[in-house]
């Protein structure tokens, strides 16, 4: 065991910095206003404030001495925290799934960084060790990432290859170029000029203070800019963010599977969106979803390349497709033709949509239960869908609208696929080779 | 088991099980203390002077879930089965939305048996499998208390046996 150490101690501070003004202000505009029109309204007011940040700061002080992490003797990983429900969590580093740097704007500013710990697991399987000055969180994670895989803790950082950078043209380009902008952007011209029309102007200001649609793309657009790929021996290590930088480690064999996205206004620049979903990684509090983007937009090519790192050996392009049989058309009218299926031995492949094309790339060894449907518009047509159940992401994998024969034999097929890649994985503790593992 | 999908799964030796015929007689009861509720509140609204109509329509939406209901639960419970093969267990179930869920024992991560208060005065719990795919949602209701402890017991052992990392 090693001995316990605590984040920074201007943690307090950074964290209250973080959410107090937008509750100091709220409280100004609720309570505040009308006790200023009282005598002493304004001492009450002051005195106030100065309650609620000491209160505020001492909770967090109080958090702060709880806050410990250390290695147990299997060097695992434990973390003490909780004031009043508290709580001492060993996340066994076996299972690590990723291990992020995150930078909100306050803690930027202070030069700070907080680091979040995912281990593969049900339900809340992280730790989020909030804040450590940038030196400690990147030299914490490096250890982190050295134990987990099996290498001695001190090994130091493993040294990294940058492999691309995402124009921030290119990524402004392409998020304009997407169907769902275009409705963002009427909608926001729409809700703008009904509340003109009904408030004058000052509706407007309402608008704005309500949010415009149209921001989710500009939150989008914040969280993706500066996409930034490199290689290093613990995995893919993505960063992005223009006000706050995330950073993240993909270790090689945890990825679930990979998606590729066409959409249609895309396809004459020829790019390609990546998405991918590794195990454990719990859905979280990201608004545009951009925690399971691998690669916001690139080139084919580049994003081929890209796969290839994530997913070694696999070449899913020479796997060998098969249709659905014809009375998909009645079922899919338009997507019919792009409807596909395939699996060789290492990976499922599956391509549906006509307008946004997408294809998903599952390796067998990640997929958790095969699902057989019908529903009633499919069974007078004998068609039924085949589900490759994943752990949560943003992936969804199914064959749709395939004929019973094909649907069952592409089940078997799969289910023997599966059972193959189970008994050869040996994904944990991986730089140790096949006898270490 | 009348359903073309299930053919797909029907290997030689497989034996399929059928949830207790106990469970129809639960669910039942649920129905109709649904319906009685359906027509005290109808009795309450023509006391308290409610126009007549008014309480005649929830009296007969009441009577309506009950003759609805009552055969619809048959079929539902004896559409549900499940099938222990020699790497995965099989459930099937749903009428108009047929679904068949094969699980390889080796993705099993935890196996929950509960009983609610009216399954349990019928000695019936039911047996929820969770893998780390939140899709999976294979769910057999209404087993014995026997039945259902063995199976936990076996798909324990097996999940052991094959286990395999995420």
């Amino acid at each position: 065991m090693t001995e316990k150490r605590h984040v920074h101690p201007i943690t307090p501070v950074v964290k209250v910095s973080t959410y107090l003004p937008a509750l100091v202000l709220v409280l100004l505009f609720t309570l505040g206003q009308p006790l200023l029109g009282e005598p002493y309204g304004i001492v009450v007011i002051i005195g106030g404030l100065v309650l609620l940040i000491a209160v505020a700061l001492g909770y967090e002080f109080l958090s702060y001495r709880r806050l410990a992490f250390w290695f147990d003797d299997d060097g695992d990983l434990r973390v003490q925290s909780g004031v009043v429900f508290q709580q001492e969590r060993r996340l066994q580093l076996s299972r690590l799934q990723t291990v992020d740097i995150n930078r909100p704007l306050v803690a930027r500013v202070f030069g700070f960084a907080a680091l979040r710990i995912e281990v593969a697991g049900a339900g809340d399987s992280r730790a989020d060790l909030q804040y450590l000055t940038e030196q400690e969180a990147g030299d914490l994670r490096n250890e982190i990432l050295a134990r987990s895989a099996g290498l001695r803790h001190d090994a130091g950082e493993a040294p990294e290859e940058p492999l691309l950078v995402v124009p921030t043209k290119d990524l402004l380009v392409s998020l304009l170029l997407r169907a769902v902008t275009v409705f963002l952007v009427l909608l926001t011209v729409f809700v703008a000029v009904s509340s003109i029309l009904t408030t004058g102007w000052t509706g407007l200001f309402t608008v704005f203070l309500g949010g415009v649609p149209l921001a989710i793309v500009f939150t989008e657009f914040a969280q993706l800019y500066n996409f930034t790929v490199a290689q290093s021996p613990d995995g893919l290590r993505l960063r992005h963010g223009l006000l706050q930088t995330q950073a993240r480690t993909i270790p090689p064999g945890r990825v679930c599977a990979v998606e590729f996205v066409e959409p249609l206004f895309w396809r004459r620049k020829g790019w390609v969106r990546l998405y991918v979903t590794v195990a454990g990684l719990t859905q979280s509090d990201d608004e545009a979803g951009t925690e399971s983007v691998l690669l916001p937009v690139a080139p084919r090519e580049v994003a081929e390349n890209l796969f290839a790192r994530v997913m070694p050996g696999v070449d899913a392009g020479a796997v060998e497709l098969s249709r659905p049989v014809s009375a998909v058309k009645r079922r899919s009218p338009i997507q019919w033709r792009h409807i596909a299926a395939g699996t060789d031995a290492r990976v499922a492949v599956c391509t549906r949509g006509r307008v946004t094309r997408r294809r998903q790339v599952v390796d067998h060894a990640r997929v958790q239960s095969v699902r057989l449907t019908q529903g009633p518009w499919e069974r007078p047509l004998g068609l039924a869908t085949v589900h490759l159940d994943l752990p949560p992401g943003r992936v969804t994998a199914y064959w749709p609208h395939f004929g019973l024969e094909q649907a069952a034999e592409l089940t078997h097929t799969e289910l023997g696929r599966m059972a193959v890649a189970r008994a050869s994985d040996r994904s944990i503790r991986w730089m140790q080779g096949p006898d270490g593992a | 088991m009348a359903s073309a999908v299930d053919a797909a799964f029907r290997v030689e030796g497989d034996t399929w099980h059928s949830l207790s015929p106990k469970l129809i007689t639960a669910r039942r009861l649920i129905l109709s203390l649904f319906a009685v509720a359906f027509l005290v509140v109808a009795a309450v609204m023509a006391i308290a002077g409610a126009p007549m109509w008014m309480a005649g329509l929830v009296a007969v939406g009441g009577l309506l879930i009950e003759v609805i209901g009552w055969p619809w639960i048959g079929r539902r419970v004896r559409s549900w089965g499940y099938a222990e093969r020699a790497d995965d267990l099989v459930v099937g179930s749903g009428i108009w939305f047929r679904r068949i869920v094969v699980v390889p024992y080796g993705r099993l991560q935890l196996v929950d048996v509960k009983a609610g208060p009216i399954d349990r005065a019928f000695g019936l719990v039911s047996v929820q499998l969770h893998t780390a795919a939140a899709t999976t949602d294979a769910a057999i209701p209404g087993l014995t208390a026997e039945t259902a402890g063995d199976l936990r017991d076996r798909l324990a052992a097996r999940g052991e046996q094959r286990s395999a990392g995420l």
